[in-house]
């Protein structure tokens, strides 16, 4: 009887799905709304109204900017969770796997690493300022920026880092993708516009497009610090040893 | 020209996405995986989608390979025993 009923019920299921499938556009063809009206509507407008000269930069900052704080927010729970399930480093209790593995580390790779990481890190942020103008932005550039973290505490060890990177600030940097998004959010409530529009009315006429390239700039640059962070964070937690 | 480019990148993305899969050694087949995505990263840069390349090369090549990385030298082989 119960197995009869689960039966039925995932037929219903299938015949919902398979009639969702049949009303749907046909793929790829023009006459799609995508292919109509949303492709021509960025090809046309999307520099205008994104306010970024990066196409996509503007698209998933400011049509899509929902679906962004979300990916955000998803990137800060998984650190939740690994931190949750691992534990975060304590510097006095632990000490990294690449430190007391018995492989020596070559002179080469501490020099190269003692001269790269600074481009590196320079590097990311150029890539996180000039998101908005070139190819880049906050998840490109945070990625960056946690892979120099993570060359760094490989080859130097862990106290350097957690030392020059304490815990008192990381959590604050952690944090910074989704807080970004909130202030800037907030902002454009406090104008009497909808949440996350950054073209604000109640600004003076001729500073609307700095204002809104400076609200661009501080999600990007907190996308990318946030990202980095998360990144650096997982890493230490997946990489600590108990000192013996 | 390009075109074999293109030819030859997608010959070596389909040749390293069956190598993940069928490597039984994890440390081989993670290595391999770096190989996929650094493909994957130039496919993306040729399709010009410069911002999914980058993505590619420092999310999938860098990141994830030194995460899978520690996560195998963390854990012990089953078939040893």
């Amino acid at each position: 009887m119960k197995k009869g009923l689960v039966v039925f019920a995932l037929f219903l299921l299938w015949i919902l799905l398979v009639y969702t499938v049949i009303v749907l556009p046909p793929m790829g063809s023009p006459e799609n709304p995508t292919n109509t009206h949303i492709i021509p509507r960025y090809l046309e407008k999307g520099v205008e109204e994104g306010g970024a000269h990066n196409l996509v930069t503007g698209i998933i900052l400011n049509y899509r900017g929902f679906d962004t704080m979300g990916e955000v927010t998803v990137i800060f729970v998984a650190l939740t969770c690994v931190l949750a399930v691992l534990g975060r480093e304590n510097i006095l209790r632990h000490t990294s796997k690449a430190e007391v593995s018995s492989v020596e580390k070559s002179v080469i790779v501490k020099c190269v690493v003692r001269f790269l990481a600074p481009f590196i890190i320079l590097f990311a942020f150029y890539i996180i300022l000039h998101g908005a103008e070139s190819p880049g932005g906050g998840f490109q550039g945070g990625a960056i920026l946690g892979a120099s973290v993570i060359i760094i505490t490989l080859t130097f060890g862990f106290a350097l880092v957690a030392k020059k990177l304490s815990l008192k600030y990381r959590v604050l940097f952690e944090s910074a993708g989704p807080l970004s998004f909130f202030i800037a959010g907030m902002v454009a409530i406090f104008c009497g516009q909808n949440f996350l529009t950054y073209l604000l009315p109640c600004v003076a006429h001729t500073y609307q497009d700095f204002v809104r390239h400076l609200l661009l700039i501080m999600v990007e640059i907190g996308i990318g610090v946030g990202g980095g962070a998360a990144i650096s964070s997982i890493f230490l937690a997946m990489e600590k040893v108990e000192k013996e | 020209m390009l075109r074999s480019l293109d030819v030859i990148l997608l010959v070596f993305l389909l040749v390293t996405a069956v190598g993940v899969v069928r490597t039984k050694d994890l440390l081989g087949a993670s290595i391999i995986f770096s190989a996929y995505s650094f493909t994957m990263a130039i496919v993306w840069q040729q399709l010009s989608a410069p911002d999914l390349a980058l993505t590619e090369a420092a999310v999938g090549a860098g990141v994830t390979t030194v995460l899978f990385l520690i996560t195998i030298s963390r854990t012990v082989r089953r078939e040893d025993e």
